[in-house]
């Protein structure tokens, strides 16, 4: 007997014994090892932040509705604008792209019956509410006040408020950085036998950029919070110039993390608009190397572009100007993106389900934002408009309208893998139009009051209102359609509940897709495969047979390419009647 | 001192582990070796230092 | 598992079947736990890197260094006695690393003997942190008047920590050991606290480069 086992199909033979199920309610849905309950978990406790932060920007949307400022005070107001931001930036939505989808979604992409470390899993799960509770709480001492940045030394007076921001920051950078490590591994060993790195789905490609930024990235904001939170409850002088420290040197450990931060934020979105344009233009992926590479050189990228967000913070103008560069070199990956999607879409045979209009609209919205980002790239031009509504703009138009978007999309799209059933499609398409038009109201004319002057985090504005009349109406305006943006997400979890009990079941593939997840039942046992099936080929050629083997369901139904029957509107006896 | 004689056996153990130790595969391998010659390069420093050919106050 | 065909083979052909010869399920968790301990390892690079870039930040902005404190100028750190507790953390290192060797040859006395070696060498070199803290204190130099304080205890406490939880993984992975939890060709956990205690090695010639020789 020779030692030296055909180690290919050793390793490959079936990736593991099925375990066996789990019992009891705590077991099933609290302390649930299975990454499809913890994506639920992420998703319930986002969207319940979601809704929290949503409201602090409406207060704010409110308050300037009059120049004098409507209904806070000063420092209400200071607290309002960081607690929404911090919220949404940590608690909101990387754990929803992050967590949320790229848990649910990416084991069953790659095939593989759960990630590399379950266990580190569901702790990086319960990290998140304790780091959001510990944020909150912050609130009853009175709350942060210097921005989601929280700069020292202005941030130093905050007290107790600033040294439990900084805690729940340290706390769900804990959860970032394991969850980063468990995706990293499972991509790069749980694939099915014969998924090369070719033959991943896009979204994959994207959760692995994400991973990597994730892992590394935080690590540095862990950092500068440890030594923020330090300076604040021990009086260790890190960012203090009196004994030699440096704020400046926050705002580079800062940024060092939060740059990637924002890739983390946007490349998720990328990989789920990815998945959505073929299936609903019926033709593969355009470019589908040039996409998976360029979400790998962003972000590599992405580590080397952090101080454009520090250009008025004084730095030298010979360090400035590689940042430049490089900032403008990072468009050039996301441009092939778009100008592959669009390739994508040309000649297609399109469906515009609520999914496809989700994804149709990131590409609109997220290329003004992207476009807008050049323009702040410049030096020149960012030291005027550092600080201003125009930055406010950009990066509400790139996060809202990028990664909000694509999170968006993604609930529809996967729902019916999650729950069996298709969620409403005429809600859906109205919650997208309500939120389509309500975000290009509400952060449009940032962009005009922006260049005029109009300062950002100033809890009022009367003198900018002197000197440019129209901005009361402007910023009327855009409170205005801000509610429409709430009113979407309202329809959005109206939809969720109503479609569990009323939705039409989905089989095992409505959308005819042909990504590994769509050949299991919906909702997918809990062990996903019971065959680990065989990959040969890609998966976005729609005039190919399906490239899979010794899957669980021989007959998934796959229509064939031009006898494709969407099941909206109408939809009989599940998704298999061809 | 105590620290030169040291420095000197630690660090031919390490150069010796290290060759030892060259052609192994695999991951482990690969940064158990990153990781000792580090360490020995650590120790040549420390070396240095307790000559006081580098650092202060000897 | 087949280990005893491995028989005709020998020296570290004979490890490597040993080593290799496992179930294809341990097998593959091998890979995931080992790639994911790497990584680990990496991110905690990022830890030090991040903090070591504080420092060097701190000290190139500096106007003067050593900086001045209440009117005199701070003096440098003392080489000498970090030199002596560098090489009793460097011994512990090539220690742990005959422990893994005897290990794998079996030798499972001999491991225990190197591995506590290396946790008493681990437990030497905190201790010498600690004198060398009392000096550094006596020299008036605190975590909160000066940054070249807080960055060398911050540095070097981050360091002692890790050493310190270092010290408390090798002594689980010893009684682990000593329970019966590692085989000849499965110890997967030994190998994670061999890398672990090398890393925290190799972090420590980065902050006495930087702290003592710079």
């Amino acid at each position: 007997m020779h030692t030296e086992h055909t180690e290919h199909e050793e390793i490959h033979a079936d990736h593991g014994h099925i375990h066996p199920a789990p019992q009891g309610f705590i077991r099933k849905y609290v302390f649930s090892l299975d990454h499809k309950v913890i994506g639920f978990q992420y998703f319930f406790t986002g969207l319940f932040i979601m809704l929290i932060a949503g409201s602090f920007a409406e207060l704010i949307r409110i308050q300037l509705t009059s120049p004098a400022g409507a209904i806070m005070s000063h420092t209400q107001y200071n607290e309002m604008f960081t607690m929404h931001g911090t919220a949404m930036v940590w608690m909101v939505l990387i754990p929803l792209v992050t967590g949320a989808i790229g848990n649910f979604v990416m084991p069953l992409q790659i095939g593989a019956r759960d990630v590399a470390f379950p266990w580190l899993n569901m702790i990086s799960f319960w990290i998140f509410p304790i780091a959001a509770l510990t944020l909150f709480s912050s609130m009853l001492f009175g709350g942060p006040h210097a921005g989601w940045t929280e700069y020292p030394p202005v941030s130093l007076e905050d007290g107790t408020a600033g040294a439990l921001w900084c805690l729940a920051i340290f706390i769900i950078g804990i959860s970032s950085t394991m969850t980063g490590m468990n995706f990293m591994v499972t991509i790069q060993k749980m694939r099915a036998p014969g998924m090369t790195w070719t033959r991943m789905p896009l979204f994959c490609w994207a959760t692995f950029a994400t991973a990597l930024m994730n892992m590394f990235a935080t690590v540095a904001l862990s950092v500068a919070t440890g030594c923020l939170f330090l300076e604040h409850v021990f009086n260790v002088p890190w960012y203090d110039p009196t004994r030699g420290g440096s704020p400046v040197l926050f705002e580079h450990m800062f940024w060092f993390y939060s740059h990637p931060a924002v890739y983390i934020f946007i490349i998720p979105a990328f990989g789920v608009v990815s998945e959505i344009l073929p299936v609903f233009s019926r033709k593969p992926v355009f470019g589908y190397k040039m996409i998976a590479f360029s979400s790998m050189a962003i972000s590599l990228l992405a580590f080397t572009v952090w101080a454009h967000h520090m250009f008025p913070s004084g730095l030298a103008p010979w360090l400035q100007l590689p940042f430049m560069l490089l900032t403008y070199a990072i468009g050039v990956p996301t441009g092939i993106k778009i100008f592959s999607w669009i390739a994508t879409l040309w000649g297609g045979r399109i469906y515009l389900t609520t999914p496809m209009l989700y994804a149709v609209g990131f590409l609109i919205t997220f290329t003004f934002g992207g476009l807008t980002g050049v323009y702040l790239a410049c030096v020149p031009f960012d030291l005027h408009e550092h600080g201003t509504y125009f930055v406010v703009g950009h990066f509400h138009y790139v996060v809202a309208g990028g990664a909000v978007m694509g999170f968006l999309g993604s609930i529809p799209f996967w729902y019916p893998k999650a729950t069996g059933r298709l969620m409403n499609e005429t809600l859906g398409k109205i919650g997208f139009w309500l939120f389509f038009i309500g975000l290009n109201g509400t952060f449009g004319p940032m962009h005009w009051l922006g260049l005029e002057g109009m300062p950002r985090r100033y809890a009022s504005y009367e003198v900018f209102a002197k000197a440019f009349p129209d901005a009361v109406f402007w910023n009327r305006f855009e409170s205005a359609f801000s509610f429409l943006m709430v009113a979407s997400i309202a329809l959005l979890i109206f939809n969720l509940l109503w479609s569990l009990k009323n939705g039409v079941v989905a089989g095992l593939n409505p959308w005819g897709a042909r990504t590994l997840e769509w050949t299991i039942s919906s909702p997918p046992p809990y062990y996903n495969f019971k065959n680990i099936p065989h990959v040969f080929d890609g998966p976005y050629d729609y005039s190919k047979p399906l490239p899979y083997e010794n899957l669980d369901n021989e007959q998934p139904e796959f229509p064939e390419f031009g006898r494709v029957v969407m099941p909206i509107p109408l939809q009989t006896a599940g998704a298999g009647a061809h | 001192m105590i620290a030169l004689v040291g420095a000197i056996i630690v660090g031919l153990v390490a150069f010796v582990q290290l060759k030892n130790d060259w052609g192994a595969q695999g991951l482990d391998a690969s940064v158990t070796k990153v990781l000792l010659g580090l360490m020995a390069v650590g120790c040549v420093l420390v070396l240095f230092a307790s000559i006081n050919v580098l650092g202060y106050r000897g | 598992m087949a280990s005893t065909t491995a028989g005709h083979l020998s020296g570290h052909a004979a490890v490597r079947a040993r080593y290799n010869d496992v179930d294809p399920v341990y097998r593959e968790v091998r890979e995931l736990r080992l790639f994911g301990f790497v990584l680990f390892l990496l991110s905690d690079c990022i830890l030090f890197g991040s903090l070591i870039f504080a420092y060097i930040y701190l000290r190139l902005s500096a106007p003067v260094w050593p900086p001045y404190l209440a009117g005199h100028q701070l003096q440098w750190f003392d080489t000498s006695f970090a030199a002596f507790n560098s090489v009793v953390l460097f011994g512990s290192g090539v220690t742990m690393h005959f422990a893994l060797e005897n290990w794998k040859h079996l030798h499972r006395e001999k491991f225990f003997g190197w591995l506590i070696a290396t946790i008493a060498l681990g437990l030497a070199f905190l201790g010498g942190q600690a004198h060398e803290w009392a000096g550094v204190l006596r020299d008036g130099i605190t975590w909160s008047n000066t940054t070249m304080g807080s960055s060398f205890y911050c540095l070097t406490g981050l360091h002692g920590l890790h050493v310190f939880i270092g010290t408390v993984f090798l002594a689980i992975l010893g009684l682990q050991a000593k329970y019966g939890v590692y085989t000849g060709s499965k110890y997967q956990g030994l190998v994670a606290g061999t890398l672990y205690w090398h890393f925290v090695d190799v972090i420590w010639v980065f902050l006495f480069t930087l702290f003592y020789l710079w």
